[in-house]
């Protein structure tokens, strides 16, 4: 039974995604889909619009044609006064982010609230969760993800390493169907960011779907299911992460692992961690 | 050891003083209201509350203050009794100075107040946008939970400085008839014939104004600043 013919909707379906700023074409034509469970690696080399495909699905840049669906809800699409493409149902978009869990590159923590206020913010305020409950849910997550003693820290004390795990901790505290991780490590001092994939690494051991935009070669390797290498807005290469960064078909994408793999990743080996987190 | 002698008019100043305060504190409650909403159509994507907001900032800070409180204690009454009068009604308008003092150097000082707001709304990052953004906040909730309470970091300062212009500028509602500091001592001086003592005297408290302004606006300062890393 091939993907597409499984019975149940892809937990994100993109399609035929086009989006240029300016005369740069950034997405050429981009199609994924994402099944429940799936981990997905978004690979290339800087400019090849990764960061802008995960951006573009959750409506964070609006693509200039093409479809986006989360769990076989279509994101609708109308134009504004001028011409320029827009949601049609801003409310929709609204909705459909929270079904997305968004990771920043640079956490993006809000400065002003603590790491807890920081977990509970969107599920009070936006889902409408209970105080008591958000606040029990935000110190399991902060347990899960060993930051437990700093609850009450706002994001400026806390190092890169501990700001996103901050981070994923929120996105999760929204319970997504799909969580965007953009680049999750790359602006981590190389000695945080194990910590951080580390917590990646139990999230797809627990069966998240995950889409990752990552540069840590050994860390798609071990973790997601399937790999995606984007070059010129383009999907150039795909399939099943052991095949195809072991064997790269194209010469670019064998440039790209070579030159691009720092070895300094984490996680050479598929994980056996997230069986039994401790408490 | 020199003391001020006010001969039996030191309950006046302090009365003024109290009048001051007050005026000055409504008028600031008044200038932050002006201030946010100025901002707010400075910023906003609509032609028209831009222009608005535009003309306002214009219009206000292009004309001196004391032009401005004189048009609004005297002019708008007349105004309004005129085109009563032009209507076949006989009205007579008189407008409460206090009231008149605190709205007219409210409207002046929130024209300052919008341009510390709007520089204060730019000045938060775009990351902390986008993340509400990105957890499905609409625009008021995002302008509440996280713009609002970034803002007043940026806008502090600014405002504190709108604080000392204005608290100074309620001296010039001394000629509206009201008895805030500034005329109290104008009375006293006259009466005594003592110029020097009084106005003296009436410098040293809003010096006195100031100076505790600045502690408090120290404190709200290091509030603001919760969370954040300061240089």
């Amino acid at each position: 039974m091939t993907p597409d013919a499984g019975p149940r909707e892809a937990a994100l379906r993109v399609t035929n995604l086009h989006k240029a700023f300016g005369s740069l074409d950034v997405l050429r034509g981009v199609s994924l889909a994402a099944h429940e469970h799936d981990v997905i690696a978004v690979m290339g080399a800087s400019g090849s619009g990764k960061s802008t495909l995960l951006r573009c699905i959750n409506l964070l840049d609006i693509p200039d044609a093409g479809e986006v669906h989360v769990g076989g809800e279509l994101i609708h699409m109308g134009f504004d006064r001028r011409g320029q493409r827009t949601p049609a149902d801003p409310r929709q978009v609204d909705r459909i982010r929270t079904r997305l869990g968004m990771v920043f590159q640079r956490f993006n923590l809000w400065s002003h609230m603590t790491v807890l206020q920081n977990i509970v913010e969107a599920p009070i305020r936006v889902l409408g969760v209970p105080r008591r409950r958000a606040m029990e849910q935000a110190d399991h997550l902060l347990r899960k993800v060993g930051l437990y003693d700093k609850r009450d820290d706002f994001p400026a004390y806390l190092s890169g390493g501990q700001e996103q795990r901050a981070a994923i901790a929120r996105a999760l505290a929204m319970e997504p169907e799909v969580l965007l991780l953009d680049e999750p490590t790359s602006a981590l001092d190389p000695e945080l960011v194990g910590e951080v994939l580390k917590v990646i690494d139990d999230l797809a051991a627990e069966g998240r779907t995950m889409l990752i935009v990552t540069h840590e070669i050994g860390f798609a390797r071990a973790v997601s299911s399937r790999t995606i290498f984007l070059h010129q807005g383009m999907v150039s290469e795909q399939g099943p992460s052991r095949q195809v960064l072991d064997e790269p078909r194209s010469e670019r994408f064998r440039q790209f692992l070579s030159g691009g793999d720092w070895g300094r990743s984490a996680l050479t080996t598929p994980s056996q961690s997230g069986e039994n987190e401790s408490p | 050891m020199v003391t001020l002698d006010l001969h039996g008019y030191g309950w006046m100043l302090w009365r003024g003083l109290g009048l001051t305060i007050l005026v000055g504190l409504g008028a600031m409650a008044l200038a932050v209201t002006f201030g946010l909403l100025g901002a707010w159509g400075k910023l906003s994507r609509y032609r028209a509350a831009r222009g608005l907001a535009g003309t306002y900032t214009t219009v206000i800070r292009g004309v001196p203050e004391l032009i401005l409180i004189l048009l609004v204690y005297y002019g708008v009454p007349t105004l309004i009794q005129d085109l009563a009068a032009r209507a076949g009604h006989d009205l007579r308008v008189d407008l409460n100075p206090f009231v008149a003092g605190i709205a007219t150097i409210g409207l002046i000082y929130g024209a300052f107040a919008t341009e510390v707001f709007r520089g204060a709304f730019q000045a938060v990052p775009r990351d902390q946008v986008e993340a509400a953004r990105a957890f499905g906040m609409g625009r008021a909730l995002m302008l509440r939970r996280i713009l609002l309470p970034q803002m007043w970091r940026f806008a502090l300062p600014g405002l504190g400085n709108v604080w000392m212009v204005l608290i100074k500028a309620t001296a010039l509602i001394s000629v509206i008839q009201l008895e805030e500091l500034m005329r109290s001592a104008d009375i006293a001086a006259r009466a005594t014939r003592l110029p020097f003592t009084f106005f003296f005297a009436a410098s040293l408290f809003y010096l006195g104004i100031t100076i505790v302004s600045m502690v408090i606006q120290g404190r709200i300062e290091s509030w603001s600043y919760r969370g954040a890393q300061r240089g």
